[in-house]
């Protein structure tokens, strides 16, 4: 990743020290990788298996790469998880309402925007924590997907056709050898959804002032830059990924229930501060994100071919992502933790906007 | 950073300590449900039947998340496990159900529902367990009197219920229906039940006017039982009988209250009755049962202080 909105100094030359600090993730992604690969060497690393990893992890994918985007400026944003099952829950209303597909979908990108739009105003332009906001919308969220559903599921033969086999769908692309290579559909949703955030972030004004309003809101704002309508924008565009990936969810499963989406906060936000240690400002940045979700999904794909008891595979999930942030912190990066902590904190009771 | 690399390293060997590959059939239970207590019965009874058959037992929980329970077994397809018992709606996985038939592994339902993609599966049946309550009502009456039947018609497997209790209760000549009501769920389980009774009683005001209650699962039975007992006529000798055999019911009935009888589910007997099933499937037998009825069992105030 480049530097951006640092006031680092120039770096020194290359040393090894250095670039395992900065890249001590991405070598203990690699690590983990080789160790399913010689642990299960007939299933994990096939063609089949990776394939089923990168559709898996699509959905959290969609969310985390959006979630970049906010965490870039400092904030938060935990209502996604219940923004996605609402927006399932929208989608099979519509269905249940003699819908078509695009009138389902078109609803549900609407709705998303909407709660993405409820966020925003209540962070940039009212001025409360992004924590406590969108903690309250995630209650808001939740509550509506219960009341319109009535608490029920949405399955069988409502849900049209063409919009369950999108999600189990893919692409093929031709064989390697005796094996037959096809994208799935979702995730080349989620390649999009990476590709246009990775733009917005590293190639356009946009992501620029982004980033400087995460380093210092109060230096950005002297700057000229429009604070409120940027970090109001991020949150739209965090709740366009959590109506995609509720879109992508209810697709994938053909049922629509109103809190089938609520997993994916945590471990978005995780991803994320993976992503983190693979900054040398730990700075959030979608590359990071993606190696993190990766992570997350190798883990849980290769513990399970061992395995290896559910409550065992959390445990030591969650060890992996408090060793890699506490390792690259201990080894000269905490000062940005720091910050970057201190500043969110600092957000909590009420902004000065 | 090394550090870090090492410390990884133990951890993962420390993993792989656990997961060295057997030989054994290796068989996944997967469910979102292990905190409920059914299913740990279950999945305790289905490692132990598991364990007598030197099986290697992959027990899989993903905390309510459907979703990750279709990418789990998604990954036991591909790792080319022998069997997987599901306990789980089946028409909810159904992507994870297809990775199974694409990869050749059969997958048996434990309480589950029948679906076209599973080998068979193995629950109670309502019609009987509805039939057991029912006849302890008529036998208790000795045939003659006034019931309330309290029942849910929307969600098929208590409209199952009901239909088999009326049944009963119309074929018995002096054995009338006074009333058959749906209990609202606005202020939870035992409200709607509980006002509806209050209701009947100020109906029928003669002590003998009612007979007996019919609940089609246990908390109408205990909604009733507490407006029964509210409106002190606890002593009239009203029979009241429920479905699940819930903790709640249980007390009530283990008190010598006018709870009565409930119908237990035997949820250890359905774990070792798949566990046969696997059993006999992976040695070649052609199962074509749909469903495999595991028999419930009434629960009195007898079967309780024992």
């Amino acid at each position: 990743m480049k530097d951006r909105g640092s006031t680092e100094p120039a770096r020194a030359a290359f040393s090894p020290e250095r670039f395992l600090r900065r890249y001590g993730t991405l070598v203990g992604f690699i690590l983990i990788v080789i160790f399913f690969w010689t642990q299960r060497p007939g299933t994990f690393m096939t063609i089949p298996n990776w394939v089923n990893i990168t559709r898996q992890m699509s959905i959290l994918g969609v969310v985390a790469f959006t979630m970049t985007i906010v965490m870039v400026t400092g904030d938060f944003d935990l209502s996604i998880g219940a923004l996605a099952s609402l927006v399932g829950i929208v989608a099979g209303t519509t269905f249940q309402n003699d819908g078509a597909v695009g009138t389902a979908v078109a609803l549900s990108l609407l709705v998303g925007a909407a709660g993405g739009l409820l966020n925003g105003v209540l962070v940039a332009y009212i001025g409360i924590s992004a924590f406590v906001a969108t903690l309250g919308t995630l209650t808001v969220f939740r509550g509506l997907a219960l009341y319109i559903s009535g608490g029920a599921s949405i399955y069988g033969r409502v849900i049209p056709a063409e919009f369950s086999s999108f999600g189990r769908g893919a692409i093929p692309l031709g064989k390697i050898g005796a094996t037959d290579l096809a994208l799935p559909n979702l995730t080349i949703l989620a390649i999009l959804a990476l590709i246009f955030v990775f733009i917005i972030l590293n190639y356009t004004i946009v992501g620029r002032r982004l980033y400087a309003i995460g380093g210092n809101m109060e230096a950005a704002r002297f700057g000229g830059i429009r604070i409120n309508r940027l970090r109001l924008l991020s949150f739209v565009i965090s709740g366009l990924g959590a109506a995609v990936a509720g879109l992508m969810l209810f697709s994938r499963l053909s049922t629509a229930h109103p809190t089938q989406g609520e997993g994916l906060m945590l471990q978005a936000i995780a991803a994320v501060f993976l992503g983190m240690t693979l900054s040398e400002e730990s700075q959030p940045n979608v590359g990071g994100t993606l190696i993190g979700v990766l992570i997350l999904g190798v883990l849980a794909n290769g513990l399970t071919q061992m395995q290896i008891d559910t409550y065992i595979q959390q445990i030591s999930t969650g060890a992996i992502i408090i060793l890699a942030v506490t390792l690259s912190s201990l080894s000269g990066q905490q000062r940005h933790y720091g910050r970057w902590l201190r500043r969110a904190l600092r957000r909590l009771p009420r902004e000065g906007d | 950073m090394r550090k870090f690399s090492l410390l990884l390293v133990i951890l993962l060997l420390a993993v792989a300590g656990v997961g060295f590959a057997q030989d054994a059939p290796t068989v996944a239970v997967m469910t979102p449900f292990l905190a409920q207590p059914g299913t740990q019965i279950m999945v305790e009874n289905f490692e132990a039947s598991a364990m007598e058959k030197g099986w290697s037992v992959n027990v899989i929980d993903t905390n309510e998340d459907i979703a990750a329970l279709v990418s789990r077994m998604e990954d036991v397809a591909l790792q080319g496990v022998d069997a997987i018992v599901i306990n789980v709606d089946p028409t909810q996985i159904e992507p994870g159900l297809h990775a199974a038939a694409d990869a050749g592994i059969p997958v048996f339902g434990l309480d589950s529902g029948a679906h076209p993609l599973l080998v068979t599966n193995v629950t109670s049946n309502g019609y009987t367990m509805a039939a057991e309550t029912a006849t302890y009502v008529v036998d208790r009456l000795s045939g003659a009197g006034n019931v309330i039947m309290f029942i849910f018609e929307p969600y098929p497997p208590v409209q199952k219920r009901g239909a088999i209790a009326r049944a009963i209760f119309e074929n018995t000549p002096d054995i009338t229906i006074a009333d058959a009501i749906t209990p609202s769920f606005d202020n939870g389980p035992l409200e709607g039940a509980r006002n509806a009774m209050e209701a009947v009683l100020l109906a029928h005001p003669d002590a003998g006017s009612i007979s007996a209650v019919w609940a089609a699962w246990d908390d109408p039975a205990l909604g009733a039982l507490q407006a029964i007992e509210d409106a002190g006529r606890a002593d009239e000798g009203i029979v009241i009988v429920g479905i699940d055999a819930t903790e709640q019911a249980r007390d009530a009935i283990l008190r010598g209250s006018n709870f009565e009888a409930t119908v237990a589910q035997d949820f250890a007997g359905m774990a070792q009755k798949v566990a046969d099933l696997v059993e006999s499937h992976l040695g070649g037998a052609d199962i074509t049962q749909v469903n495999h009825y595991v028999p419930a069992k009434l629960v009195t105030q007898a079967d309780l202080s024992e």
